[in-house]
């Protein structure tokens, strides 16, 4: 039994490189992810039923089927409709999918959790839908969700791990090349769990902050 | 040039990994909860030193990405412990672990639901540390922790797909193998997400149902 984790040392610019690939995935995904959960959050809420009815699909088909077979679906099957993504592109693409039905969840229960007198005041003001949408609703959804949120960040820096069975050499990939140059996979795939304990726990830690700082002004349990 | 075409031996691969994936998954939700369980009842105890160890390492196993963990395992523990291990082996302890490490988050909070008051009138009247659990604990903890533990054996279920990737030959894996040898992605890996969309609805469902009955004691029966 040997454990010696500082014959990594010289490998540590290939985490680094790894680390910064799952770090822009994560984001663009993030991106997508909240667009279209502000989307289908506001198609769950609408009066429509038909609008309900598509985006409730939407969410039950992408939370109840695993995000690898969603990953292979699109990296398969995108080229055979002639779309042709690289892999970083498809796994992005799969990322901000499947977290879409995730963060559509959390802002979909920011917007139940409103007063119905906010709204009922903004329609008798006769503000327009569109204005209510952008100044009222969104603002206090998405402010005081930001925790949740955060969490569902935190799920999708998990799942970019899995990104690395398309060959996307992220953090995983370049790790598991790591592994098998060193034969070292212990002290490997030790720090490698340690990372993403790190970056995990760095985000929730931002998330917290950033939710109290924004809901500072607001008084009761949401802060 | 070889066949390409769909014959019946392919929905026997599909059942058959289909079969090894539930198989997996019942185990591992049977030690995990069973692992998990007495996780939290170390913490209901305060089991010095081992309390805050297992505390520790949940916020490990659930801060990290499962992939990473299989990874660990598989590839790791064999070279640090000079064994050998099979995949399905690794599967096991992995998902366990992960499992049990959910598990004792919602066993925790559950114990904690039943009001403190509770206990003291279950020693003033004269029951036992042992009976309390047993009877007045554990009922009302079971009623309160069925609801998320169903979200966690969905999304349980859906992690069992991860081990395809170190050679265990469930759905996923059938359905890669099925993928490689037909071409036709879109059929393959929709009947696969099919499959795991009806496992997790049956879960769901039968999850609901326990629920139900375990709160039977607190529904309105009427006069």
């Amino acid at each position: 039994m040997t454990f010696d984790p500082l014959s990594l040392a010289p490998y540590l610019g290939d985490f680094l490189a790894g680390a910064r690939l799952s770090a822009l995935a994560c984001a663009l995904a993030l991106a997508g992810a909240l667009a279209l959960g502000i989307v289908v959050a506001l198609m769950r809420t609408a009066a429509s039923p038909l609008a309900r009815r598509c985006a409730g699909a939407y969410v039950d088909v992408f939370r109840n089927v695993p995000f690898i077979v969603q990953l292979f679906f699109l990296f398969y099957g995108l080229p055979e409709i002639g779309l042709e993504l690289d892999a970083f592109g498809t796994g992005v693409l799969a990322l901000a999918l499947a977290g879409g039905a995730f963060t559509s969840d959390v802002i979909r229960s920011g917007i139940l959790a409103l007063d119905p007198g906010v709204l009922e005041a903004a329609q008798v003001s006769g503000l327009p839908r569109l204005a209510i949408y952008r100044r009222i609703v969104l603002p206090i959804a998405l402010r005081t969700t930001i925790r949740p949120l955060g969490s569902v960040f935190v799920n999708l820096i998990l799942t970019s791990s899995i990104l690395s069975a398309i060959t996307i050499n992220e953090l995983t990939g370049s790790a598991k090349i790591v592994a098998s140059d060193t034969f070292q996979p212990f002290e490997v795939y030790a720090l490698l769990l340690l990372l993403y304990v790190a970056m995990t726990w760095l985000v929730s830690l931002a998330a917290g902050a950033l939710h109290r700082r924004l809901n500072r002004h607001v008084a009761g349990d949401v802060a | 040039m070889h066949d390409t075409g769909f014959t019946h031996h392919d929905l026997v691969l599909l059942l058959q990994g289909l079969g090894v994936s539930v198989g997996l998954f019942t185990a591992t939700t049977i030690i995990g909860l069973a692992l998990g369980t007495g996780w939290a009842l170390l913490r209901y105890y305060r089991a010095p030193l081992l309390a805050p160890a297992v505390a520790f390492l949940a916020e490990l196993l659930k801060n990290s990405p499962v992939l990473v963990q299989l990874f660990l395992v598989f590839f790791g523990l064999p070279v640090l412990l000079e064994t050998d291990l099979t995949p399905v082996e690794a599967a096991l302890i992995t998902l366990s672990g992960n499992t049990a490490a959910f598990v004792y988050v919602i066993a925790v909070s559950a114990i904690e639901s039943v009001g403190r008051e509770q206990l003291e009138t279950a020693r003033v009247f004269g029951l036992g540390r042992w009976q309390t659990l047993r009877r007045v604990v554990a009922p009302q903890a079971a009623a309160f922790g069925v609801g998320p533990l169903t979200g966690l054996l969905v999304n349980q279920l859906q992690v069992t797909s991860l081990i395809s990737v170190i050679g265990v030959v469930d759905l996923t894996k059938a359905g890669a193998i099925l993928n490689v040898r037909t071409l036709a992605p879109f059929v393959v890996w929709t009947a696969v997400g099919l499959l795991y969309y009806l496992v997790a609805r049956l879960i769901a469902w039968s999850c609901s149902r326990l629920e139900t009955r375990l709160r039977a004691h607190s529904q309105w029966k009427g006069l």
